[in-house]
């Protein structure tokens, strides 16, 4: 190659990594532009109380605006309430069955269940509301935090089923074989062996149960009552009369919290992951 | 014991469901019967009409958010390396932040007055105020913004996967960028873009809040029309007939999909 065709296809390199650098950074900012600005509107003073896209002026009084509202405060704890208690189960079911899709004797069953999981993942979760708005009506159970719990783990369950599968399947089966040859009972080898080095990959996978729960619309618009109002169907009724700046400051508040439980996820991933690796190898 | 729970929670309500949709309406409640009537119903008309619509927008909306997240894994597999993680971090975060209000926000920043507008005529693209919210593109930019970072998830693993080697061979092979990308990466990374497909596709098709939110009432969609049936309409089995289509569509893109990706599952076990 003569140094001029060097020249050329170095500068195409060159064109082609800063056009998709551009891309980048234009999808960055595209993805991140609405968060900012709900966070810069949560500070607009607005008009007559009514929240206004032309910024009016800088205040704080949304912030114990919002505390003080004791609707939105109370969508926040039944929120909270609802989100525990999804995670918590979901954490359970989920990691039994990400262990079950890797782990089972059966083959078929190791097949059925990951496709079950993969359709909890695909049904349009409007499909599942109005399914369980039906059972609910047929079998006349009264809505209330347990039901509308039950509508939102399937999601959850497959999102923890999942993590904690990606993770069983870089588990050293020799190692659970070597515990049984041991004499360690199936019971034993799950709790001792098994169970910690899924630690992570189960907290991981609870983390993101519960922000899925949390954030969850569809199905708390459809199973939600007037006692059992989360966060989302709070603000989603709001927009009839237009949002207050109270709910933006609420919900920055909020997204200051789950950035912080996410972050709090990778550093207990990370964390996790490294001892177990020391104590094997000593 | 997962099976269980998910028997009870998941499965039983979607036979309900499957049941309800054969049965003949009363006014807020369902006669078991076996009828195709409210097939019918959910298949002419207005129904239909709305149906239709659904499916081609998803699809349309689909891949429109494919071809945005393309470059953007693209980018991220190939050209980085010290920053690669949070470089995908920046793209993945915003998805756990709530959907709502960042569709909010979006309301507000497209509205009459609001930022977008300020930005297009300050770089001279457009004049005077912008009246995009409640429009059909209002809705696509919404479904666009929402599902764009789990497109990019599945397409930066496989990207990522592909041995730089073989990039580099059909390269000193004498094959161009295009050609190399057309050639070699593409085929590679059919299993990502039906994950992409799979996973935008089908939520979409279910959509209830981007169209309510952005498009107002004009435009309804699928999701829409079935939440009207069950909580406004109280018809309880035109609304399962129509929740049945979907789940029917949502099988129909998975059996393509799978089909198109067959090979792969094969190599991979």
């Amino acid at each position: 190659m003569t140094a001029r065709e060097y020249a050329r296809t170095g500068w195409k390199e060159y064109a082609t990594h800063a056009s998709l650098r551009l891309w980048y950074a234009a999808a960055v900012v595209f993805l991140f532009a609405p968060i900012v600005a709900a966070l810069v509107y949560s500070f607009n003073l607005g008009v007559l109380g009514n929240e206004t896209a032309t910024l009016t002026g800088w205040t704080l009084q949304w912030y114990p605006a919002a505390w003080n509202d004791l609707t939105l405060r109370h969508s926040i704890v039944s929120s909270l309430d609802v989100a525990f208690w999804s995670s918590l189960l979901s954490v359970v079911i989920g990691s039994a069955l990400g262990y079950a899709i890797v782990r089972h004797p059966s083959g078929r069953v190791r097949h059925l269940l990951a496709a079950l999981t993969y359709i909890l993942l695909i049904v349009p979760e409007s499909v599942i509301a109005v399914s369980l708005l039906l059972l609910y009506s047929v079998t006349r159970i009264s809505l209330d935090t347990a039901t509308l719990v039950t509508g939102i783990t399937p999601m959850a369950i497959a999102v923890v089923a999942l993590v904690v599968r990606a993770r069983m399947l870089t588990l050293d089966r020799r190692v659970e074989d070597a515990a049984a040859d041991l004499g360690s009972t199936r019971l034993k080898t799950l709790w001792f062996i098994v169970l910690p080095q899924l630690t992570p990959a189960v907290a991981a996978g609870g983390v993101m149960a519960y922000t899925f729960s949390f954030d969850n619309l569809v199905v708390s618009a459809f199973l939600s009552t007037p006692q059992v109002t989360t966060l989302p169907v709070y603000l989603y009724g709001s927009l009839q009369y237009g949002p207050s700046p109270t709910v933006y400051a609420a919900v920055s508040a909020v997204f200051m919290f789950t950035m912080l439980m996410l972050g709090l996820a990778a550093v207990l991933y990370r964390l996790a992951r490294r001892p177990f690796a020391a104590r094997i190898t000593p | 014991m997962p099976a269980l729970w998910l028997a009870v929670f998941f499965l039983a309500p979607l036979a309900f469901t499957v049941v309800f949709s054969f049965g003949r309406p009363t006014f807020g409640g369902v006669v078991p019967d076996f009828t195709l009537d409210n097939y019918a119903a959910a298949l002419s008309g207005f129904y239909g009409a709305t149906f239709l619509r659904t499916i081609a927008f998803a699809a349309s909306a689909s891949a429109l958010c494919l071809g945005a997240a393309l470059p953007v894994a693209y980018f991220v597999a190939r050209h980085t390396r010290r920053h690669r993680a949070l470089a995908i971090a920046l793209i993945v975060v915003p998805y756990f932040s709530s959907f709502l209000i960042r569709l909010m926000s979006l309301h507000m920043l497209m509205s009459r007055d609001g930022a977008v507008q300020g930005m297009l005529n300050a770089l001279h693209l457009h004049h005077g105020p912008l009246d995009v919210l409640d429009t059909r593109t209002a809705v696509f930019i919404g479904m666009v913004y929402g599902y764009l970072p789990i497109a990019v998830v599945p397409l930066f693993v496989v990207i990522d996967r592909i041995p730089r080697a073989l990039i580099e061979a059909s390269r000193d092979l004498g094959a161009s960028r295009w050609q190399t990308f057309r050639f070699i990466t593409l085929p590679m990374i059919r299993p990502g873009i039906a994950t992409a497909i799979l996973l935008t596709m089908v939520p979409m098709l279910g959509e209830l809040v981007v169209p309510r939110l952005l498009g107002g009432d004009r435009g309804m969609l699928m999701g829409q029309a079935i939440s009207a049936q069950y909580l406004q309409s109280q018809n309880y089995a035109l609304g399962s007939a129509m929740a049945v289509l979907v789940l029917v569509a949502v099988a129909i893109i998975v059996a393509v999909l799978a089909r198109i990706t067959r090979g792969f599952a094969e190599v991979g076990r």
